[in-house]
């Protein structure tokens, strides 16, 4: 993994013509996901992301934090190309970002399963929408449903599933994509608490064996850095980032060890301070 | 024995009593309306006579077959104009959804034609499409045609703004997103039109059966009115109760398996 350590360097370099069109910075760019320079506005009043520049490094799990408005979910969504890019340039992989593209999978905050489909159908979905093969991707469901523990319950439409069971069947329907890139929209944000850790635990155990990139957006400090390698703090509107803290914590992780443990807390100290001032300023 | 058990036959038994309730009730309620028509308490000119309309359903159904016949007629002229309308409603609420312009364009006449009492095309209707069927079938599509339509444009339009962003993501092309998004979200919201549009259909055809025509219930109840048989009259309100009945516990049977995950 050559990208993990040219990450620093490409994180400050700016755009000249093109950016990523660039060809001997492109060549060894083809494995990231970069933001350059990106500004996003919401008519004349609202400055959802202020000169953000981000890199992901493959097999990198990133989150990002900040107040709410602060324009985290607008930088996931220009990644996922739900909005076009106004200002600045975003590479993923090489090319610009664009809805629907199979190198990228993404999760909303709701669970939003199909309520007409079984948590094995939903579980697919993604799947057979991109023409997977389709015994392949039935396979593949089963496996992910009873990897994120819903063995037993394949055949359950959504109403008959639990609020975490249903954010379950969510994680397996994304991890059902072949897509190196996750994009994930505080996909535990409206869970309980204790919920919210078991589900961290499944995400990080389905994570740690292909070791996708992810880009996790998140309000939760302690969930960001539970989960990731490299924790980003967004300022409250306009969203500019105000720090970029790698996280040392060795993996595995266990959710629920990481609560006793002081160097955590240490970590989350450390975070807080800078979410702090980001408050503030 | 369990408590489920137990529960099972407690409600067993609730059912049974309730169904011997009923019967009871019925038998008293004929019976009272025997004695009263048969001494005259009041003319059975206007109410008929039990067991005169009992022998008119059995000759009708069993011996002659003309109820069946005219059963037939009517059913028959049903299922065409459901079809029809039911048809027509949801492919004009498709282009109503393609081409919103369609909708703005022709929301004032569709407004005014949905308006309009449909039973007032009756004779324009005979006119134009003779005293046969295709009348009867005319007038029944056009009531059921307004009522799917106006179902098929809200279903469609209640599709999840979550579950469309999701298939964006998913790069679904549009007739993937059709069939597995949005034609299945609006299904219940399309399926209660069809059931009233089912009914509305059966009212259209004896409504223009009771106008003019050579066949059908309709035309056999405004016949046996006419000519002051009200135990036959009678005969056919039971089987029109029976028939309306018959069409929604079909279409709640159909809806209950097509919306078995609500």
């Amino acid at each position: 993994m050559s990208g993990q350590g040219q990450l620093a360097a490409s994180a400050a370099v700016k755009p000249e013509a093109g950016g990523y069109t660039q060809a001997p910075a492109g060549a060894r760019e083809i494995g990231n996901v970069l933001i350059r320079d990106l500004n996003h506005r919401f008519g004349s009043s609202v400055h959802a992301a202020a000169d953000v520049n981000l890199s992901f490094a493959p097999g990198e799990f990133v989150s990002i934090v900040g107040p709410s408005g602060c324009g985290k979910t607008t930088v996931l969504n220009l990644l996922a190309g739900l909005m076009p890019v106004q200002e600045g340039t975003i590479s993923i992989f090489g090319s610009p970002p664009k809805a629907g593209r199979h190198d990228v999978a993404y999760m909303l905050a709701r669970d939003c399963l199909f309520p007409w489909l079984t948590a094995a159908q939903n579980a697919e979905f993604g799947a057979r929408i991109r023409h997977a093969d389709r015994h392949k991707s039935q396979e593949r469901a089963r496996h992910l449903l009873e990897a994120v523990g819903l063995k037993g319950f394949e055949e359950n439409y959504p109403k008959a599933l639990s609020h975490g069971m249903r954010q379950r069947v969510a994680l397996a329907r994304t991890f059902c994509l072949d897509s190196p890139l996750l994009l994930m929209d505080e996909p535990f944000g409206a869970l309980d608490a204790q919920t919210k850790m078991q589900l961290e635990d499944v995400l990080l155990s389905l994570w740690m064996k292909e070791r996708r990139t992810v880009v996790f957006i998140t309000h939760d400090l302690a969930e960001a850095i539970t989960l990731s390698d490299r924790v980003v703090v967004m300022s409250a509107r306009p969203g500019r980032i105000i720090a970029d803290i790698r996280i040392e914590l060795p993996r595995p992780r266990s959710v629920t060890d990481l609560q006793k443990d002081p160097e955590y807390h240490k970590i989350y100290a450390k975070v807080w301070e800078k979410l702090e001032v980001g408050l503030q300023s | 024995m369990t408590d489920a058990a137990e529960n099972r036959n407690f409600a067993l038994y609730e059912t049974l009593v309730i169904n011997a309730a009923r019967l009871v009730f019925l038998a008293v309620f004929f019976a009272a309306w025997e004695y009263i028509a048969r001494n005259r308490i009041v003319n059975p000119l206007f109410i008929g006579i039990p067991t005169e309309i009992a022998k008119f359903l059995w000759i009708g159904l069993f011996v002659e077959f003309s109820l069946i016949k005219d059963l037939y007629w009517t059913l028959g002229s049903t299922f065409l104009a459901f079809v029809i309308g039911s048809v027509a409603g949801i492919i004009t609420g498709l282009m109503f959804i393609t081409w919103p312009w369609f909708e703005r364009f022709s929301d004032p006449l569709f407004s005014a034609l949905n308006a309009l009492p449909r039973i007032a095309l009756a004779p324009l209707f005979l006119l134009w499409f003779g005293l046969g069927i295709w009348s009867k079938v005319a007038l029944g599509a056009s009531l059921t045609y307004f009522i799917v339509l106006s179902s098929a444009v809200a279903g469609i339009r209640s599709t999840n703004a979550d579950h469309l962003t999701l298939s964006r993501t998913l790069g679904a092309s549009k007739g993937q997103i059709f069939a597995r998004v949005t034609l299945p979200s609006a299904v219940p919201t399309i399926f209660s039109g069809l059931r009233l549009g089912l009914i509305y259909a059966l009212l259209g055809v004896i409504g223009g059966e009771i106008i003019a025509a050579q066949h059908g219930l309709g035309q056999l109840l405004s016949f046996l009115a006419g000519s002051f048989q009200i135990s036959g009259v009678f005969a056919v309100l039971f089987i029109l109760a029976i028939l309306g009945t018959a069409l929604i516990a079909l279409m709640n049977s159909l809806e209950k398996w097509l919306l078995r995950w609500q």
